[in-house]
């Protein structure tokens, strides 16, 4: 009978890391109160600034990192990370895609409204026109949401902890809604997103009767220009249609959107 | 310590959001203290223009997660001015069990997670956890009541969608709320003891100083969250609408938050503005911790944020007991439709860390201008001027060891919400 080895590897070191954004991620992470001493357990948490204080800022196995990049130093800290971190992983929208604040990305506007809100005031660092963390650096994998599911983002700490590959999550909040059994709110002519944007909340807004507002982004496979035409059937404008989807759609948005113009020409 | 030296807390640990502290000293004396914002600008009040009501009531949560429904509840009260909607009884009575919820989820993250830990002497919660396991254990139970509150009524933890203009989208049914009700009772005892933990704490002196407080003066005699005066130390009332002539704000170059001032000088908000300015409508158990905790050094000394907050935990969960009463009297309310579609409005709220005003002009049902006043960048001020009197006062007694971690505990003990400080900045040429 051959001896069972046992299995000796150092913990993981983790850091979970937060630049512009509302820490909804991070918070969400904390208010996973059945699994919080786990996870603290179970990986080494060299970094978590939210949560304590003394971080140790040296290699990581995994960091985690929320929020956009919307400063000249945050465009230096996350380069730094990505230095002596072997996994990135970007959590929440902010960090997907920009976030809410990223809402006029490259329209061109940014300086302009830099220059209307702040004038000529010197900051001690520059603002930059907020951007996902994947403009600056490489991803290894993302958590969209805004914020996070417990769910998949204990799933995802959960398979990189042993060692494994995370599983993607390819269905759009339609998928979630069906297995909800919610009654479609487009066949009520609600302004629901829900089609086109990324799933993982459970369909938690039309599980309430409440259109979809699509917080978590762009879902890969959704039909954007059946969507505009859709809901631009039911009396909504283009440009209304246009406003919603990049409420919170910041960067990603514009690869699914780029071509599709107003019936109206 | 250095005849010349530089102070750089970077980052500032356990605070919600991306801040530091700098502190310059020279000849023996602070020369310069600045509560460094380091997170970006999201410039909230412009991405809302051209929104409708219901957009904004979704984006506005999004300037910060711990407090995403106090923002949500200020937008609601402002719109609804802005809108001429009035809403029933019952809706109002669900906001406020929903607001309790942020309250208990906010101050016992706060209480237990960010600053505890500096008192017993630990980096984080988790390692107190070996030493005060009943504690943690208590902790966790208390948050995850008042995320369990939010979920119920906001729809989500955080960032839900259930509160709407008028109304909500689905209501809780009677049985959940008798659990609600039940819960809420199971805990205070647990609260109860918080506030012992709390009163055994040895609170440092070194940074006492006057000061001024301003909270929002709730429309009926007892002790509560919202209002439309805001009222003042020194004995004056003011109508919120009224904020940009009562709180002067001005930029500064180390953050992109504005700072305030009241009558030209620093100021505080939060708990323990309120428990100042209100603590003798309290009732209750409420009432008997707040005879227990308060003593007169709370006029001069923040660190008494954190039992204030202690305070309020008890006070919030006998909220929802009393508010879940009134509820089961209460017909499931309608959403009620507002009268027009263009107005003037501005909402006061008492966010966990202090006042939260939200201010919109609407035309045609889109807004043409948004302000937001955020509890944080209210106190800015305040906490540099405290850390500025403990720096004075340990360097002259030469009690430096530590001395950084007396600053973070000042800062802390605050609650700030860096976040909300920096959602924009707007200057004035005239």
């Amino acid at each position: 009978m051959s001896e069972r080895k046992k299995k000796t590897s150092a913990k993981p070191r983790l850091g979970v890391y937060g630049f512009t954004g509302c820490a909804g991620d991070q918070l969400l992470i904390l208010h996973t109160e059945d699994q919080i001493l786990n996870l603290f357990e179970a990986a080494d948490i060299r970094s978590f600034v939210m949560a304590s204080s003394n971080p140790v800022e040296e290699n990581l196995d995994v960091a985690f990192v929320e929020g956009s990049i919307s400063t000249e130093e945050e465009e230096e800290h996350i380069k730094e990370i990505r230095q002596r971190a072997q996994i990135v992983v970007a959590l929440g929208n902010c960090a997907v895609s920009g976030g809410p604040q990223a809402m006029f990305a490259r329209d061109g506007s940014f300086a302009k409204r830099l220059k209307d809100v702040y004038g000529d005031v010197e900051f001690i660092t520059d603002p930059v026109e907020a951007t996902p963390i994947d403009q600056v650096i490489t991803v290894d994998y993302y958590l969209p949401g805004c914020p996070i599911s417990q769910q998949q983002t204990m799933a995802l700490i959960a398979r990189l902890i042993h060692g494994a590959e995370p599983e993607d999550f390819l269905h759009p909040v339609c998928h979630e809604c069906k297995l909800n059994e919610n009654k479609c709110l487009l066949l009520e002519k609600k302004f629901c997103l829900g089609a086109v944007t990324a799933g993982g909340c459970g369909s938690a807004c039309p599980n309430l009767g409440l259109p979809c507002v699509g917080c978590w982004g762009p879902n890969r496979d959704g039909n954007f220009e059946e969507q505009f035409r859709l809901l631009e059937s039911f009396g909504i404008s283009f440009e209304d249609v246009m406003q919603r989807v990049r409420n919170y759609g910041g960067h990603k948005i514009l690869d699914y959107i780029g071509e599709i113009k107003s019936t109206n020409g | 310590m250095k005849e010349s030296e530089r102070i750089d807390i970077k980052p500032l640990a356990r605070v919600e959001g991306n801040g530091g502290i700098k502190v310059e000293i020279s000849d023996n004396r602070i020369t310069n203290v600045e509560v460094q914002i380091l997170e970006g600008p999201r410039l909230f009040e412009t991405l809302v223009i051209g929104k409708t009501p219901e957009e904004n009531l979704s984006l506005v949560p999004r300037i910060c997660a711990i407090c995403n429904l106090s923002h949500k509840y200020a937008s609601l009260r402002a719109l609804e001015k802005a809108l001429d909607l009035e809403i029933p009884e019952a809706t109002d009575a669900f906001r406020h069990l929903m607001h309790h919820g942020e309250i208990i989820e906010s101050h016992s993250l706060h209480i237990y997670f960010l600053a505890l830990p500096d008192f017993f002497g630990y980096d984080n919660a988790v390692e107190m956890a070996k030493e005060h396991g009943d504690l943690v254990t208590g902790a966790l139970q208390m948050k995850a009541f008042g995320n369990k509150i939010m979920k119920l009524i906001g729809g989500r933890m955080i960032h839900g969608e259930n509160p709407i203009l008028g109304g909500f989208g689905r209501l809780p049914q009677r049985e959940v709320l008798l659990s609600i009700q039940s819960e809420a009772r199971e805990l205070l005892g647990f609260a109860m003891n918080t506030v012992d933990t709390l009163e055994g704490l040895e609170i440092q002196e070194h940074m006492e100083r006057d000061t001024q407080f301003l909270c929002c003066k709730p429309p009926h005699d007892g002790y509560d969250y919202y209002g439309d005066e805001l009222i003042t130390s020194d004995g004056k009332e003011h109508p919120a609408k009224d904020y940009k002539n009562v709180i002067q704000e001005r930029v500064v170059s180390h953050s992109f938050a504005k700072r305030s001032t009241y009558n030209g000088r620093p100021f505080s908000v939060g708990a323990l503005a309120r428990v100042l300015l209100l603590g003798n409508r309290l009732k209750g158990e409420a009432r008997k911790a707040y005879e227990k905790l308060y003593n007169e050094r709370w006029h001069r000394n923040p660190l008494y944020n954190n039992h204030a907050q202690a305070i309020e935990q008890v006070f919030s969960l006998e909220g929802v007991i009393e508010t879940v009463n009134q509820l089961l009297d209460m017909e499931s309310p309608e959403i009620a439709e507002p009268r027009r579609s263009s107005g003037i409005g501005t909402g006061a709220v008492e966010a966990p860390r202090g006042t939260l005003i939200h201010h919109y002009e609407i035309k045609n049902g889109r807004t043409a201008y948004a302000d937001y006043v955020t509890p944080t960048a209210m106190f800015l001020d305040d906490i540099e001027a405290f850390i500025r009197e403990s720096g004075e006062n340990l360097l002259s007694s030469r009690t430096t060891d530590n001395i950084e971690l007396q600053f973070e505990m000042i800062a802390r003990a605050y609650d700030p919400c860096i976040s909300c400080s920096a959602h924009l900045v707007t200057v004035e040429y005239k």
